[in-house]
This record gives structure tokens, sequence and C-alpha cells, in this order.
């Protein structure tokens, strides 16, 4: 379980006189201007339920981006709390924090962000290596996760010589290489073409299912939201607007702003769902 | 024409002065692709003038001093030429011959038998025929004169037409990119800026005059000797001080880099030379494959039946020596710079003054420091060949995607395993390119170390410059040409296999 409570992210040469000024009712915009500051979020509270499936949807530069990365620390919260299975994550140390990272949580980017330089297989035993388990050990483990991804076979070959989808798979493995419980994924999807986009959709929702990983899914994408969440949680300008399931989204708008947004979203048919999903809807 | 569009505005906006002239002639020149003839008057006739005041400072400078240029070859003919000096010549040739005739025709009236007549009379004939002569070279000095006349003012002709043709071309392209800018404060024609050419002009110009009119006024530039050689002295005293309080760490790097070389050299020169050679091979082969083995082959055999193996060994040990010094102090600082902008901000003048700093001059500290010898040789070495390891590391460090970075953190590394499982593979060939660089810089200073008591082929270089010696030069020079061509095949195979 992941609780974000009154979380803000700003960023600033002084984060927290920013902070300070961006919190009063009526900020100066003269004194941010000065301290160059940039809000990412602002006063997020969300939680995610074991398990569950959370979509963060929003434009460019609405902050899910920053707001995923406040769960694992990538970026400091400038204020806030960040609990997992109600420990607070902000007040432990360098040597825990990579503990926790390595061990309990796995990411996915959207620029895949793999080493050119290793072969798929040790691209996915990565976080294993990190965690300093022997080699026989983590080739097993990342052979086996390359066969659940649909890549079976292709452990020794280069990474530049995969096509992008297959990339965007190698890093869906190698965030489940270390067996975390948590699941962060910074729009994984969104730079591939819409044909292997939803094959991954559907491949991803079988899997994270099966797995049952708690998952904070980034995207801007209404209809990717609408077919894999079990809640989206819309926002706008750092500001978290609306959290709902899709339905909810769709009948009861927060405001004009969500209306908007969502009204052009195509309905989730009962065929975009696996079997499992489909049936626990019907 | 009644239509007018927002190009037409833009560009009455622009010209201020003359709007409708200015629309018309950029009608004409957009209308058509390539040149388009269109002559400016106003700016042939006013030259920079007119392109000050349209703020066209780029084509300004060029046509001022094409300008002044002309000025100068004006005066110069005006003032006679060389003519003028010639003809001073000829006519103090001129007088004195005459005095000696007259002297001749005195000593004649006193004795017409004296040898002195005769000597005084052939004299005077010397110098009438040298006075004729250098009349004769005045005369074509004028003919000369009015030949750059005619050049000062053709130039000037010349100049004002391109402009007036090109003119409006110039003043369109501006016209595009005042529009992009829009920075519309600066349109028309600004008679500040068009005054800046007269008085530019008005104050050179009778510089210009005054030095043609008399030529001893603004002979020579104004300088002080004194300041030279006072400065000279107190960095002399610097270096010295320097090299005092140094001394004792500058002994024990000398020891240090003797020791260092002196094992390789060692290695390379008191083991059986059929080893060595066995082993460069197979290094070659391992590394590179068979043609760089066969290149291998061929240099070495060069250098053994031409009598170079020994010195080349002792080459390659001075450059494998600066080259590690150059490659374990370079790859660290190069990281330090990839890391951190502001180390980068600061090492990057020092690289660039390190390469381009004649070598020569930094050789005189260095043997202040180090005194005559293989050391000095390495450390100058060094100081030319770090820079290339440096740079091209921390670019690869530097151009590491910040995103695969991140995903390092994000499983849970540690900033070590980001260094050598991160960034140092993925900045690998930049590096490898690097060392390359590195070695190759270093061998390129073989000669100029050899000048300060390193062995080797630089010495023998060395040696065939100094007796002019163009065979044992080429041959020489060809050894070091070898050396390097294998060396660098060899990284450069490890790095692609």
């Amino acid at each position: 379980m992941i609780e974000l409570e009154d979380v803000w992210k700003v960023f600033g040469t002084d984060e927290r006189a920013v902070l300070v000024e961006t919190r009063r009712p009526e900020p100066d915009e003269d004194v941010l201007k000065r301290l160059r500051a940039v809000v990412g979020v602002r006063g997020a509270s969300l939680c995610v339920k074991k398990g569950e499936l959370v979509c963060l949807m929003g434009l460019s530069g609405s902050g899910k981006s920053t707001l995923v990365r406040l769960v694992n620390r990538l970026l400091e919260p400038s204020t806030g709390r960040v609990r997992i299975d109600g420990s607070d994550i902000l007040s432990i140390g360098p040597k825990s924090l990579r503990e926790l990272r390595s061990r309990r949580i796995g990411m996915v980017f959207q620029s895949h962000a793999l080493l050119a330089h290793l072969s798929v297989r040790d691209n996915v035993a990565l976080p294993l290596e990190i965690r300093g388990v022997a080699r026989t050990q983590r080739e097993d483990r990342a052979d086996e996760l390359l066969v659940r991804v649909g890549l079976e076979g292709l452990g020794d070959r280069r990474i530049t010589a995969l096509s992008g989808g297959m990339q965007q798979r190698v890093g869906l493995a190698r965030a489940l290489a270390a067996d975390p419980d948590i699941l962060l994924m910074d729009e994984p999807f969104s730079a591939l073409d819409p044909l292997i986009r939803h094959d991954l959709q559907t491949q991803f929702m079988a899997l994270s299912r099966e797995l049952g990983k708690t998952t904070v899914f980034v995207t801007h994408d209404v209809d990717e939201a609408f077919r894999i969440a079990d809640r989206v949680v819309l926002m706008r300008a750092g500001r978290i607007v609306q959290v709902g399931t899709a339905d909810t989204l769709l009948s009861q708008p927060a405001d004009d702003y969500v209306r908007r947004f969502v009204q052009n979203a195509r309905r989730p048919a009962l065929s975009d769902f696996p079997p499992a999903k489909a049936r626990a809807i019907a | 024409m009644t239509h007018h569009t927002a190009r037409d505005e833009a560009i009455m906006h622009f010209a201020g002065r003359n709007g409708l002239y200015y629309r018309q002639a950029f009608q004409r020149i957009g209308e058509r692709r390539g040149y388009v003839p269109s002559i400016n008057i106003a700016a042939a006739l006013l030259g920079p003038i007119w392109l000050g005041g349209r703020r066209l400072w780029s084509a300004f400078w060029p046509y001022l001093i094409a300008d002044l240029l002309a000025v100068v070859l004006i005066a110069f003919a005006l003032a006679g030429g060389t003519s003028a000096e010639q003809g001073a010549r000829a006519d103090r040739l001129e007088k004195l011959a005459v005095t000696r005739l007259s002297e001749a025709k005195a000593a004649n009236d006193r004795d017409a038998t004296s040898t002195i007549v005769k000597s005084l009379t052939r004299s005077a004939a010397a110098l009438e025929k040298a006075a004729d002569e250098a009349r004769q070279v005045a005369d074509h000095a004028k003919a000369g004169a009015s030949l750059i006349l005619a050049l000062g003012g053709s130039l000037l002709v010349a100049t004002r037409l391109s402009l007036g043709a090109i003119a409006n071309h110039i003043a369109e392209r501006r016209f595009r990119t005042w529009r992009l800018e829009s920075d519309r404060r600066k349109a028309g024609f600004s008679l500040l800026h068009a005054g800046g050419a007269p008085v530019l002009l008005a104050a050179l110009i009778p510089i210009i005059l005054l030095h043609f009119s008399d030529r001893t006024l603004l002979d020579a530039v104004p300088s002080d000797p004194a300041w030279n050689s006072a400065s000279a002295a107190w960095l002399d005293h610097i270096i010295g001080s320097i090299s005092k309080a140094v001394a004792p760490a500058a002994g024990t790097l000398t020891y240090a880099i003797t020791g260092m070389l002196g094992l390789l050299e060692a290695v390379l020169t008191e083991t059986p030379w059929p080893v060595v050679m066995a082993i460069i091979l197979a290094i070659a082969w391992q590394l590179a494959g068979f043609r760089v083995f066969l290149l291998t082959f061929v240099a070495i055999s060069y250098l053994a039946i031409l009598g170079y193996w020994e010195k080349s060994m002792q080459t390659v040990a001075l450059l494998g020596t600066a080259a590690l010094i150059s490659i374990s102090i370079g790859i660290p600082l190069g990281i330090l710079c990839g890391y951190n902008r502001r180390i980068a901000a600061i090492v990057r003048p020092l690289l660039d003054f390190m390469q381009t700093m004649p070598a020569f001059v930094y050789l005189i500290p260095v043997i202040a420091l180090f005194g005559i010898g293989k050391p000095s040789g390495i450390i100058a070495t060094v100081i030319f060949g770090i820079p290339p390891v440096v740079r091209l590391t921390a670019l690869g460090i530097a151009s590491v995607p910040a995103s695969v970075r991140e995903a390092a953190v994000a499983f849970g590394a540690s900033r070590s395993f980001i260094l050598f499982k991160v960034d140092l593979p993925t900045a690998g060939p930049s590096i490898m390119a690097g060392i390359s660089q590195t070695i190759l810089m270093c061998l390129s200073m073989v000669v100029i170390a050899a000048l300060i008591g390193a062995k080797g082929l630089g010495e023998d270089v060395l040696h065939a410059l100094q007796y002019a010696a163009q065979g044992q030069g080429l041959l020489a020079g060809l050894a070091i040409l070898l050396c390097a061509i294998v060396l660098d095949r060899m990284v450069q195979g490890g790095r692609t296999h």
C-alpha cells in the first residue's frame, strides 16, 4: 500500500522559500520569479491499495511524472508524507533507501533507459546485480522473466538489435526482475505505435492481474488509462483534480476540466479486457 | 499598387526614409530566385556612411577598410611612391659628382699631370653614372606611382559600384532577420550611426596624409624595451622561486618517472629482441586481427633492417610512460569534469592553454624544474598529450543519457555502481578514442622531447635536422610514423573487438 499525504514538490533555487510562497493563498509572482520557482506537485494526497492499478493522467507538465518519482524518492518531496505499507520512507537513510528501491519497487521508463553495452539478459538482471545476487542465479531469473514478457530466447541479443516494443518489454522484465511488490510505470507505452501499444497493454494487464503488483501507471492517454486502471487520478497544474473509476469520471466529472478531458474517451468495451476482469465486470 | 500586405507595411516601417523605393526594390528581389540587378545610388555614393546609417555592420567594416586602403594607396602614390627616395638619392649623387668634377678642374688648374686629377675625374664619372641609374629607377618608380594611383582609384570606384549593386540585397537580408527579431526600435535610417563612418575617416585620413607627407613622423611603433625585459625578469624570478619551492617534490617526481621509464625500457630493450617482436606481433593479432598483424610485421621489419630497433624501443618506452601517466591522470580528471560543470569550466581553458602553447615555451620552465633529460621530456609530452583523453572522457560521461542513470538509481544502485557499471561502460567508446588520440599526441612530441635529452627516434630526426641530412631525416621520420600507425591500429582494434 502506498500512501501520499499532502505532498508538495517545488523546484527552485531555494525550495523552502518557494514552498512558503506557493502555499500562501495568493503567492507573490515576483518572488517566485526571482526564486526561479516551478511547482511540480501541489498538496497531493493519494492512497494506492495493495494490488491496485492506479493511473496518473494529465497533460504534459501536469506533474504526474513528478508525482510518481516521489514514491521512490527519485525526487525528494519538499514537504508531506510518503508511506509504503505504513512505514515512512522519507525518514530512512541512503542505505535503507537503496535497499527499498532494489527489493520492493520496480520502475519502467518512457525512454526504456536500457544499457546499450549489455545484453538483453544482463539488462533484465541489472536490479539483481545491484542487489549482489550471484551471476548464475540472476541469469536464470532473467531468462524466466524474458519468457514471461514474450522474449524467449532473445537473452543474448544486443539491446540495439531490438525494436522499440521489444525494448519496452525488456524494460518491463527488468522492473519485475527483483520481484518487487510495487511497480512504477512512467508513460511506458507512450512512444510506441498504436498497434504495439495495444498489444503491450493487453499483455501488461494480464501480467499485472496475475502477479498482483501494486501499480502506479503514468499516462496522458485517456483511453489507455480507462482501459487498464482500477482507478484514475486526473491531475492539472500539479493538483489532483479527481480520483475515481473510469465510470465515475465519465458520469460524475468533478468540474468542467475533467468533463472536457474525458469527453472524447472511448468507453471501454467488454472485449478490451482480459477474460478474468471481463468476467468480474459482467 | 494600392493593396498593402503585412510585408509591405513591415518594409515601410523598416526602411523609414525612402520606404516606397525599398518596397519596390525588395519586391523585385523577392519575385525571382538568385541575383536581381538593382542599383542603389545612395549606397554607391555614400558607401560606409549609408551602411552605417542602415546599421548593416557586417558590411560596414569591410567597406570602411576598403575605403581606407584606397586612401592609403592614393596618398602613397601622390607622395611619389618609392620614386621620392630614389629621386633624392639621384640628386645627392649628382651633387657629389659636380663637386668632384669641380675639384678635378681645380686640381687640373694647379697641376695638369697630377694623378689626383685623373682619379677625381674617374670618380666623378662613376658618380654621374650612379646618379643616372638612380634617376632611371626613380622614373620607373614614378611610373609605378601612377600605377598605384590608378589602383587606389579603381579600388574606390569598384568597391562603390559593387556596393551599389548589392546594397539592396544586403538590406533585404537584414530586413528578414529584423522581421524575425522584430526589434522595431532599430528601424529606418539613423543619422547618428551614419555619422560613424565620417568620424572614423576624419580621424584616420589625416594620420595617413601626415605619414606620407613626412615619413619620419610615424616611423616606429612606440614601444619600450624596458617593459619587456622587466616583465621577463619578473617571470624569471617567479619561476625561480617556484622551482626552489617545489624542488623536493620535483625530485621525487623525477625519481618516480625515471623508475617507471627504466623499468619499461629494461623490459623492451633487455629482453632478447626476437621475444619482444614475437610478443608485439601476438598482441597485434589478438587485439586487431590479421591485417594489423601484417602491418605490424612490415613495420617491425623496417625498424629492424634499417637499424632503428633499439631506438624505437626507447621511443616506445618513453611514449608508453608518458601515455600511461596521461591516461591515469586524464581519465579521473575527465570523469570529474563530466560530473561537475564548475570543475570543467576551470579545466577547459587550462587544456586549451596546454594544447595551444608552443611546446618550446613550456620546455623552458620544465627544464628549470626538472633539468635536462628523459623525465623532462616525459613531462613535456604529458602536458601536450593529456588534453584529448580528459576532453573525450568528460564528453563521454556528460553524454550518458540522464534517463539511463535515473533508471540505475531507481533500482537502488550506489554511486560507485553507477560510475563503474553504467557511466564508464556507456562512455567507453569516447574514452577509448581519447586514449588513442593521447597516444598519437605523445608520439608527435618525441622530436621535441629529444631536444631536451630524451633518447630514441626523435634524436635521429634532430641530428638529421642539424646536419641537413635529408635522407636520414626521412628514414627516421618514417620510423616514427610506423610506430604511430601500429600503436593506433592496435588501440583502435582493441576498441572495436
